[in-house]
Order: C-alpha cells, then structure tokens, then sequence
C-alpha cells in the first residue's frame, strides 16, 4: 500500500516556473472553492447578522460568540435531526451496497431468460427522477402505514439505478477467468459473489457508498412530503426549520446550522478518502 | 420499487390534479409535449448548463487532480484535497442559499471584490438570461468538482510507474508523456466521471431553484424543476409525469450513446 | 421478483388507480369512545409555527374538555409547497377537519371543493354578529369566493413601507407622511441612495421590493397605480393593461436610475435592511417577527405613496372547514375559537417577541401599539384596512402557485432589461390567459 502511496504518478515539473504555477493555481482554485465556508463559519460565530453584509467585510467578528450553536439546538431538535439523518443515509447506504451489487452482479453475470428486457426495465424506472416519481411513492407508503416513519424514507431508497448499472459495469470489467478457476475449484455462484468478486469491487462499491450517502443526507424532498413530525425529520428539513418563514431567519443560527450538518459527513471523508482513493488505485475503475 | 415507476407511466395518461377524480385522457399529455413551447426552451437551458458542468468537471477535475500528483509535503496535499471536497458534503440547498447572498447583483461580495481587484463593473450574476444559467454551471461545478478530482488522483495512481519509467527512458518529454501515456491510460476514469456527471447534471434541481427560480424566463430552469413545478405548482401530475418520461428516455438515450462511443476511445489495459 | 416486492408493485397501481377515486378509503382518524376529535393541519414553519398552533389546541381542548384536538403539522418551504404536501395527503385518503391557507389559497380550495363555506354558521350562530362587528369587512371579503365565505380569518398582513430611521436621520430626512405620492417617494428614496465606501459604484439604496413574491413585490403599485392583474372576477388576466404599464415603468425607472438593486428574494432584503444598505422596502408585519428579536427597531412603517389611487393590499389566513370533517360543527367552533380574544392576543405578542401577522379583531389589534410592540406607528396596520379602499377580491385565482410563478418568470425578464415592458407584459398576459381563465 505505502509503496502505491509513494509513487509519483505524474511527470514531475522540471523546472521552477512550472511548480511555482502548479502551487498558484492549486492555492488560488482552494481558496476559491473554500471561501464561500469562511464566510458560513465567521457567520457562525458572528453575534450580529449585519456584519456579514458590509462591503467590504471585516475578516473577524466584532464580537465572537457561540451563541447562535446554541440558539440551533433551542429552536429544533437539531441532535435528533442529526441522528435521523445519519439512521436514514447509513441504512440506504448499506443496503444499497447489498442489493446493488446483487443485482448487478445477477444483470452482469447470470444468464436468464429476457435479462436484457429486465435490465433496461430496471435501470428505466429507476432512473425517473424522484421529483416524478414522489407522489405514486407517497401513496404506496401511506398504503403502507408508512409515511411519518423513517421506513418511508429509507425504503424508497433501497434500490438505485444508478448503483446497480455502476456496479454491473465494474463487475463486466473483471476477467471472466477467475470466476471460472472459482467455479473448477467447485465454487457456486454465491461463493464466487463472495469470496472472489467483492474482495476485487472495494473502489466500486465504496465510489456507490459515497455517493449514496450525500445524496440521502442531503436530501429535502423526500423528508419534507414524508415525514409529518418534527422528530423524525432530517437535518435538511431541519435546515429549512432554522431558515424559518420564507427564508427570513437569523443567518448566523443558520450558518451554525450548516456547520453542524457538515462535520459528520466531513470527518467520514477524512477517514475514508484515504482508503477510497487507494483501493481505486490498486484495482482501478472501470466501466 | 419498480411500483412508483409504473405509478408515473399510469399517470401520464390521466388528467389528475391530487384532489379531484382523476380522468383518462389517453395520449393526450404525449400530444401536449409538442405543442408546450417552454418544453424544448427548458430542455435546452438544461442540455447547456448540463454539458458545461460535464466539461468542468472533466477537464479542471482533470487539471486540479493533475496538478496534486506534483511532489508536495503530505500535509499540503491532504489540505487541499480536503479543501477541494468540501463543497461536496454539504447539501445543495444551504450552499445554494450561500451563493444567491455573495452572487447579489449590486450588493454582494462577488461584484464587490471583482470591481474592487480587476475594475469589472457588476455583472447580474442571478438575475441576465446570459449570467444566470453561468452561475448555475459555477456553484454546481464547485460542488462536484471534489468528487472528479478524488476519482481522477485514484485514476491516476493505478497507473503503473513502469510504464512511466520506461517513456522516460525514450527520451520523451512531461507533455508528451501526459498525452500519449497518462490520458489513454486514464480513458475508462473519463468514461466513468462522464456518464455520472452526466446523469447528476441532468437531474439538477436544487441549484437553479434557490439561486435564480430557473429565470430570468426559462434560462436556468432544469427539466426536473420543470418537472416538479407542473407537478406542485400546477397541480398537473399526469403532463410532469410525461414529462419524466421524455426525460428518462433522453437518459436512457445519452448513456446508450457514451457506452457505444466510449468503445472506440477508452483504452482498457 | 419477491412477495414483498409484488405486493408492494400491486399496492403502487392500485394507489394510482384509485386515488383517482379518492372517497373509496377513509381511514378512522376519530375514535368512537364519545370523545370527539378533530384534526387540524397547519404549515409548519418552525418553532413558532408548532408553539402558536399547540398552544390553541391546548387552549381549545382546555375549554371544550371532551374534545381531542391532533395537530398535523405539514413541511413546505413556503405557502405552494405546502399546499403541495397536504394535496399529497388529501390523496393519500387523510380526512382532516381544518387546514391553515393563506388568502391566495380561498379561490384555489374552493374552486377544489375542499372548503365547507361559512355563510350558514354566520346566519344561525348567535355569537357570530359581534365577531363580524369588531373584524374589518376587507377581511371577510377577501376571504369570499362567489358569495362563499370560505373562512374567518384570524390573522392577516397589509402591505406597508418600512423604513430604517437611522439612514433617514443620517440622510437628514422626515419621517415619510400617508400621504405621499409617488413623485415624493422617488425623491426620498434617490436621496437615500448614496455611495458610502467612495468606490465610485452606489452601495446604499432607497428601495427595493420582494422578486419572488407578488404581493410585496409589485402589487402595491399596480393597486395604486388603478390597476390589478385580474378582473374581479378573478376570470381574466389584466396585465397588458396601461395601469399595469405604469406601475412597472415607475418600478423599473428605480432600477435605471440606480435608486433600486436588481430585485432579490424577499428573504434576501432582511438583513441588509438592517444594516442599512437598504433603507425602505415594503412587507407585511412579518419581517418585525424577525427584526425585534435580532435587537433591530430603528425602523418604522409608512403606507404605501398613492398615485391614481391609495389601496390597501393585503392578505390573510385562516382555518377553513373541510368538506371532508366528520364534524363540521365543532370545527367551526374551532374556527371560531381562533379568533377569540384569548387567541388573537397571542398575534400582539410582547415588545420582545412580537407576533408575526396582525390579528383579525379591530379591539385586539389595536392594543399593539398600547403593549408597545414596535414600530411605533404600529396601529397604521388596522386603521389602512378600516379606513381605506382595499385590494378586494385580490388578484388570485384557482392556479394561484401557477399564475403567480408565471408573472414572475416574466417580471424576471422585464426588470432585467431583456425585454421591453410592453413586449413583456403582452407575452405574460398571453400566458396568463389559459391560467386564469374560469371554466
């Protein structure tokens, strides 16, 4: 792994100008994407709102406070916002790992009868975006007894077009060879799922994972025609709350707000994208 | 869950506005499409921001990522890398709200530094036929960017060194050496990153709608907000769901295209 | 494919299939154990949406022992989403006996047959004779659709100016009077605009007004001006009209004439309100909700400068009964119960925390100023309804969300120069026209 970690991919810049220019451009195209987060954070934990509309504006709060962390958590259940939303994109996400990569493995590897019908059926209805789709799905789910329950939002998610088409097209990119070996040395079509075709799918299968996860933390939609209770509502949802009436709610509390929604998926990142990126690297990415 | 989906095809043959009796009108929804003017104006807004956000991703994901690979000490390139998937964490509609603040036309921090800094008088970012759909392209750009560049760095480190090494020794020079080696072997990463990008731009929704309403008139309006406006706004469930169909027909269309041209220029070892 | 799988793609098309015929499913909200229920649905907001709805069911139930009032908050962005959210609920066979609607919605869930009209009540109720002598006729109008009355409206909100002293006073400016005309308030407001940092650019402005609502946004001044942009009987679009025209031009000569920023979301002028890169804009009482806490009073309220005419424009909620109440009795209690003295004062609110919308009663209302609630001029919210020609019926037809995203769609256009406003409005009043058309 530290040997892959070590190599240097890339023609190394001979000469000054050039990595002069590689830093300039990195620094300024960092600055510029993470500039707009300076101005939420110094809104954070900004006592007043006005300031953050001087022009041009001071860099520090006047007057520093934590106060508007506070305010979040005393006017919604933010904690619990937080929770939900980790419970509903973790459950999604997991699941979707399962049967993604089951049923991309079946539409990539079995062969049945109108498995070509099946798969662009599959892959059609899924890939109909939510926004059109939410009304028939809301009327299943109140079928159901579902709706006000977090089942109503993480089974809609359960299944992914986009997950299961990713993850046929890797599994098509591995040799056929080794399932072969693995079917001589007796093994079933299960075993080689297991044993031989997932170990080889780490970057796949994390790429689906990433993905996934932001999208159903963030998500508003969903929640927001769902759920009905403020306690089972997500941070998105929560986010509107704080925003208030048309949108006219304090912005510190709300820069405060988006704060607190960033750090979980923000320390999940730090954690994974050292191994997302290495186990890409080591067995590559192919469609 | 095929269920909601066939839901929607039912649907498009109704007249249905949630509160009253539903009425079967057959093919009439499919008739409407080809009379509805705003249809291919939105479709078109749409294939516009969608194939510029494509491009950024794709090309300055490409640059950035390139660039990273550079020798730096190991805290650098943690911090920009970080820096660069930030946005990407964050949900669309909160740094979209962010955005309609700093892009103002005559009272944001944008136009305000750029008349300080390059004298450039205030550009109306949110609100010109020609700006507004531009910032739509920036601020989801910005988002996504992140994603591309850690799919590329990976990209680019299963690249094996040998190979590298081996150009070296022929003599050729870094440039030479990034097109006829580190892109071919780079084409299925580029195949990957655009049939996602691809995917995620056409349904964009949340950006257009915060930032700009998907206006001035239909410049940066998406079909997905289309979509759900006809659906919510005029209560009009059976023509937003023909409307999806034509969309996940367009989907279903462009990803057959990329998977068929993608067999003449992807390079698998 | 499995069972569950199966079940559940059978249960999606019967669901399409029957929400068609929506009656077929009632599910048994109420218990039958003598106690009675009933079922109120609110837009939930935030938190000041949850405590003012719990604390008049709690209320409501406290004075009625033998009545279970169940709150149904619903989420939504704003009024359309809503709307959107408890149309999806109605469908999904929810029977509740009252929901929150703004005015816009009165034509919308009347012309849906959702609303039970009040009008019997009013006529047979012996109480009903006061409550309608102490609530400004505008209110019960506007909340009338072809002699329905589709509810009482418990709170409400005019369209004013507000002000912010401090740049006034810096600008060394009076404080505006009722009676000023446009020509006046286009002087006041290019005195206001200044560049104050000295980069050459303008950075303070005297006006701005909402972009993503209409009635904060130009009906003011399309009243004003004589016009509207429907008949009256909501039937027909009136935009291409030269009121209309007049009102825009003014509006766009702001923006030429750098006394206006390009327009932005309603939301968006807050706090720059605050801090005085803005020194008027026009609202209902609602931004005070969000002003007062912030520790921000140096502002104050004028009416709207007249031109052809003065209107007063504003809009209103309330609880309608629901044609689908099992109970329809005990909801116009209910109905009835929020515009109570003991509900309406919670509206006043405390100069710390004052309420967001004026209330419905003339005698409650006009404690604001006694209580001290800010601004000042706090009893120019009821006496521009009392003493004034109003905006009635108001410009709100069934498709209120589609009319009202159509106009703006095309106001976009207009204020930013890319279409003339003659062109334009003639392309909006030919949009318009399918959209507001009766049947």
């Amino acid at each position: 792994m530290n040997s892959t970690l070590k190599r240097r991919a890339l023609p190394r810049p001979s000469t000054i100008v050039t990595t002069v220019l590689t830093f300039a451009i990195l620094a300024i195209a960092a600055v510029a994407i993470v500039a707009p987060f300076l101005w939420i954070f110094r809104g954070a934990i900004s006592a007043s709102d006005a300031e953050l509309y001087e022009l041009p504006p001071s860099p520090f709060p006047t007057e520093a406070t934590l106060e508007n962390f506070g305010k979040v958590f005393e006017q919604v259940p933010y904690g619990r916002f937080i929770l939900n939303s980790l419970v509903v994109a973790g459950s999604i996400t997991a699941a979707q790992l399962i049967t993604c990569s089951t049923a991309g493995y079946a539409f990539a590897r079995l062969s049945f009868p109108g498995r070509g019908v099946a798969f662009a059926l599959v892959i059609g209805s899924l890939m109909i975006p939510l926004q059109v789709t939410i009304v028939p799905l809301f009327l299943v789910m109140s079928k159901l007894g579902l709706t006000n329950t977090l089942w109503a939002l993480i089974l809609p998610g359960v299944f992914s077009a986009f997950g299961i088409f990713l993850l046929r097209q890797h599994f098509l990119s591995l040799p056929r060879e080794l399932e072969e070996a693995a079917r001589i040395d007796g093994a079933g079509h299960v075993r080689t799922f297991f044993q031989v075709i997932l170990p080889l799918s780490g970057p796949a299968l994390a790429t689906l994972g990433i993905l996934t996860f932001t999208y159903w933390w963030n998500d508003l939609l969903m929640p927001l025609v769902m759920i009905r209770d403020v306690e089972n509502q997500t941070l998105p949802v929560g986010l509107v709350l704080l925003a208030g009436r048309f949108s006219t709610g304090s912005l510190g509390t709300i820069a405060a707000g988006i704060t607190l929604a960033i750090i979980p998926v923000l320390v999940v990142f730090i954690v994974a994208q050292r191994w997302i990126v290495q186990s890409i690297a080591s067995s590559g990415l192919k469609l | 869950m095929l269920a909601p989906a066939a839901g929607v095809i039912l649907l498009s043959f109704f007249n249905w506005n949630l509160l009253s009796d539903g009425r079967f009108i057959g093919l009439a929804n499919f008739a409407r499409l080809f009379t509805d003017g705003r249809l291919l104006a939105v479709y078109g807004s749409t294939a516009y921001m969608a194939f510029a956000i494509l491009a950024v991703n794709v090309t300055i994901g490409l640059l950035l990522a390139v660039l990273l690979e550079t020798r730096m000490p190991r805290w650098l390139r943690g911090f920009f890398r970080l820096s660069f998937l930030f946005p990407f964490v964050v949900s669309s509609s909160a740094v979209a709200l962010i955005w309609r603040f700093l892009l103002n036309k005559d009272l944001g921090l944008v136009n305000f530094w750029l008349g300080e800094w390059f004298d450039v008088g205030r550009i109306d970012w949110l609100g010109s036929s020609f700006w507004a759909p531009i910032s739509v392209i920036i601020v989801s750009s910005w988002k996504t960017l992140g994603f591309s560049i850690l799919v590329y760095i990976a990209g680019l480190q299963s690249i094996p060194n040998e190979i590298r090494e081996a150009a070296i020794v022929d003599g050729t020079n870094a440039w030479q050496r990034f097109w006829r080696i580190t892109l071919p072997l780079l084409s299925p990463t580029v195949f990957f990153l655009i049939v996602i990008n691809t995917i995620n731009a056409f349904q964009l929704f949340a950006e257009p709608r915060v930032l700009t309403t998907g206006g001035p008139g239909d410049a940066s309006r998406t079909i997905v907000q289309y979509i759900y406006d006809t659906a919510f706004g005029s209560f009009d469930l059976g023509y937003a769901s023909t409307i999806g169909i034509t969309l996940l027909l367009v989907l279903i269309v462009l990803t057959a295209i990329q998977f068929r041209v993608s067999r003449r220029w992807t390079f698998y070892e | 494919m499995n069972r569950t799988t199966r079940t559940i793609a059978a249960a999606a098309l019967t669901a399409a299939l029957t929400a068609t015929a929506l009656a077929s499913c009632a599910p048994s909200s109420g218990s039958d154990s003598g106690e009675k229920t009933l079922n109120v649905v609110f837009w939930d907001y935030g938190p000041a949406a949850q405590t003012g709805n719990q604390a008049t069911a709690d209320a409501f139930m406290a004075a009625n022992p033998d009545v279970e009032v169940s709150l149904t908050p619903v989420a939504g962005e704003n009024w359309g989403t809503y709307y959107a959210n408890v149309a999806t609920l109605i469908a999904s066979g929810e029977k509740p006996d009252l929901m929150l609607i703004s005015g816009e919605g009165a034509e919308f869930i009347h012309a849906n047959n959702l609303a039970l009209p009040i009008n019997d009540y009013l006529e047979s109720d012996p109480d009903a004779a006061a409550l309608v002598d102490d609530i400004a006729p505008g209110l019960i109008d506007g909340f009338t659709v072809d002699g329905d009355i589709v509810t009482l409206t418990n709170a409400w909100n005019n369209m004013v100016v507000y002000y912010n002293t401090d740049v006034f006073a810096a600008a060394g400016l009076e404080a505006p009077s009722a009676d000023w005309t446009w020509d006046d308030f286009k002087a006041t407001a290019a005195a206001l605009s200044k560049d104050t940092n000295g980069d050459g650019t303008t950075d303070q402005y005297g006006f701005t007004w909402a972009s993503n609502e209409i009635f904060p946004g130009i009906m003011p001044w399309v009243a004003n001006a004589g016009g509207n942009l429907t008949s009256d009987d909501r039937c027909e679009a009136t935009v291409d009209t030269p009121e209309v025209t007049k009102a825009l031009e003014f509006l766009k000569g702001l923006i030429d004439e750098g006394i206006a920023p390009a327009p932005m979301p309603m939301s968006d002028v807050f706090t720059r309100f605050q801090n005085g890169s803005i020194a008027m804009f026009g609202a209902g009482r609602w931004p005070i909700g969000t002003f007062v806490p912030a520790g921000f009073t140096s502002f104050d309220i004028q009416l709207y400068p007249s031109d052809e005419t003065y209107k007063t424009v504003f809009g209103g909620s309330g609880y309608p009964i629901l044609q689908s109440s099992p109970n329809p009795d005990l909801a116009w209690e209910y109905q009835k119960f929020t515009v109570s003295p003991e509900i309406q004062e919670q509206y006043v609110g405390t100069p710390e925390a004052p309420g967001d919308s004026i209330p419905s009663l003339r005698s409650v209302a006009s404690t604001i100023s006694e209580v001290g609630v800010p601004p000042v001029s706090s009893d120019l919210f009821y006496s521009s309804i009392d003493d004034h020609d109003t905006l009635v019926p108001y410009p709100a037809p069934a498709k209120y969300s589609e009319f009202e995203s159509t106009v703006l769609r095309n106001l976009q256009l207009i204020f930013a120069g890319e279409t003339t406003i003659a062109d334009g409005l003639t392309t909006l009043q030919g949009e318009l026209d399918p959209i507001v058309a009766c049947s």
